[in-house]
């Protein structure tokens, strides 16, 4: 096989072009970085909305015409789904002081009302480690469906935003990694067509010689593959630079940035993302080879 | 091992080749001649495959060309060393790279590559030179250098264009000598040549091309 002597000279194509590989490399690098960040972010977004609120609770308003038994079998329901931490049930009376708690010295505001108008409700905790977003609304939709139970009630739109930011902040993530792959593909590409017209007459040559494309491509994506790598590895020392100053600079200033925190997979993972995209680059910039 | 049959080929203005029949065969050592501008590198283009002809059939040891797969060629060529007309060395790169080229693109190990290049290189008095580059090298070094890298890989055919073009007669008649000594060992040779002196008294067939049309098939 020829694959060594492929080696070989893609090796002496990357030192005698050093200063356009550099250039590409450190290109390179600062896209895959780009990369790490906004995959930080986004890991951070996802795991801080991911999970309910600690105290994230849902209130259930019954019929006044709920007899007692049906307001038992409806708790014991509740008590059996595997989303409920906590069951508590609140009567009219219990509603009416609460509220008389809460008005204090206003309460004249309720005098003259001879009948109680606040309903009964049920007061439901959520297991908040296990419960998604998606399941809160699906069990409130259920709930609703329950005959004696009025309305449901639960912080929709404060749900609903936290949603919204995590679906946003995956478009932009999954927006800006598509964007920033491209760009490093289109730097390999640039970067191996200009090695690959800068070497047409000796191409020519090896394929009069009896050169098979492969022997013609493989220098060029291996040279690829090289550059992708290299930028890389140099991302990869840049993300863990700033894994250090981010984790043990800016976190003993700002305690409160403790919560954050990086997968440190990622770093391992850039040289091979570098190294494919390089050779997809390569491979788009070599095209068909013809022979006559 | 060569046949070509009603061939012709034509560049935009200018018709290159005429319906040309004519065969060499295995082992033989012919001559193609003809004034500048007769059709003799477009006839040994399109033996070596870097011209495609636009009429007739060719073949060439058991492949016919026109029906060639394109994933083949690079297997044909190897059975065909050729001496360009313009040398086409790698500038960049020394006698030994230059020679080594041959081998290495039909994937032979470095260690292989150096014994055969080496005494490819004795053969054509070049072993004081392996490490020049080809800018440094006289005229007929050069061509020598371009005979060793057609020859190294061992191809069944040999083809020529002018390889005694720009020499003087005593470095011409060396490179002649040459070619005799590797059609003797059974390499089928042919020769696009101007020059009179290349063939005379040879006893070696000449076709004589003009204008694109085969004009002659004589004895030299
Ligand atoms: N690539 C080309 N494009 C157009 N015309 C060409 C091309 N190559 C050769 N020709 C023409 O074809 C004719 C034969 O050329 P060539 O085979 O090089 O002749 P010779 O080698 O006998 O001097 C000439 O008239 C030449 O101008
Ligand atoms: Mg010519």
């Amino acid at each position: 096989m020829y694959m060594l002597y492929s080696l070989r000279l893609a090796v002496q194509s990357v030192w005698r072009e050093k200063w356009i590989n550099l250039l590409s490399i450190l290109t390179i690098a600062a896209g895959l970085f780009m990369i790490t960040l906004t995959f930080f972010s986004v890991y951070n977004i996802d795991l801080a909305t991911k999970k309910l609120p600690e105290k994230f609770s849902m209130t259930l308003y019954l019929n006044d015409r709920v007899s007692e038994q049906d307001r038992g079998n409806i708790i014991a329901v509740l008590k059996k789904n595997s989303m409920v931490e906590h069951v508590k049930f609140i009567s009219k009376d219990r509603a009416m002081e609460e509220l008389r708690g809460v008005l204090k010295n206003a309460d004249y505001v309720l005098e003259g009302i001879d009948e109680n108008p606040l309903p009964a409700s049920i007061e439901l905790r959520l297991k908040h480690e296990s419960v998604s977003i998606s399941g809160v609304k699906k069990l409130a939709a259920d709930i609703g469906k329950i005959k004696g139970i009025d309305e449901v009630e639960y912080g929709e739109q404060f749900l609903n935003s936290m949603h919204s930011i995590r679906t946003g902040a995956q478009t932009i993530s999954m927006l800006m990694v598509v964007l920033m792959s491209t760009g490093i593909i289109f730097v390999c590409y640039s970067t191996v067509k200009i090695m690959f017209y800068r070497r047409k007459e000796e191409i020519e040559t090896f394929k009069l010689l009896g050169a098979t494309k492969g022997f013609i491509r493989a220098p060029f994506v291996i040279e690829g593959g090289m550059l992708g790598a290299g930028g890389g590895v140099v991302g990869m020392f840049g993300a863990i630079a700033f894994y250090y100053a981010f984790f043990y600079k800016l976190v003993l200033t700002m305690p409160i940035l403790k919560v954050i925190v990086f997968p440190s997979e990622i770093f391992i993972a850039l040289p091979f993302t570098g190294l494919l995209l390089g050779i997809c680059g390569a491979v788009v910039a070599l095209g068909r080879i013809r022979f006559s | 091992m060569i046949h070509f049959e009603n061939v012709s080929k034509f560049y935009d203005h200018q018709t290159a080749l005429r319906n040309i029949t004519f065969s060499v065969e295995k082992g033989d050592m012919a001559f193609i001649t003809g004034p500048s501008g007769a059709g003799k590198s477009t006839l040994l283009k399109i033996i070596y495959l870097s011209e495609k002809p636009d009429e007739g059939s060719i073949t060439i040891a058991d492949w016919e060309l026109g029906k060639i797969k394109e994933s083949s060629i690079p297997f044909l060529r190897r059975n065909i060393g050729v001496v360009f007309q313009d040398f086409r060395l790698l500038d960049n790169r020394n006698v030994f790279d230059n020679v080594a080229m041959a081998l290495r693109i039909r994937g032979i190990g470095e260690y292989e590559v150096k014994e055969r290049v080496m005494e490819i290189l004795k053969t054509v008095n070049l072993r004081h030179k392996t490490d020049g580059f080809p800018k440094t090298l006289s005229g007929g070094e050069q061509q020598r250098v371009v005979i060793a890298r057609a020859i190294v890989g061992e191809p069944t055919i040999l083809l020529a264009d002018e390889p005694t073009g720009n020499l003087d007669s005593d470095t011409a008649a060396g490179i002649t000598r040459m070619f005799k000594d590797i059609n003797a060992k059974g390499t089928t040779v042919i020769i696009a040549t101007h020059n009179r002196e290349s063939f005379r008294n040879t006893g070696r067939k000449v076709f004589r091309l003009d204008n694109g049309n085969l004009v002659g098939e004589e004895i030299g």
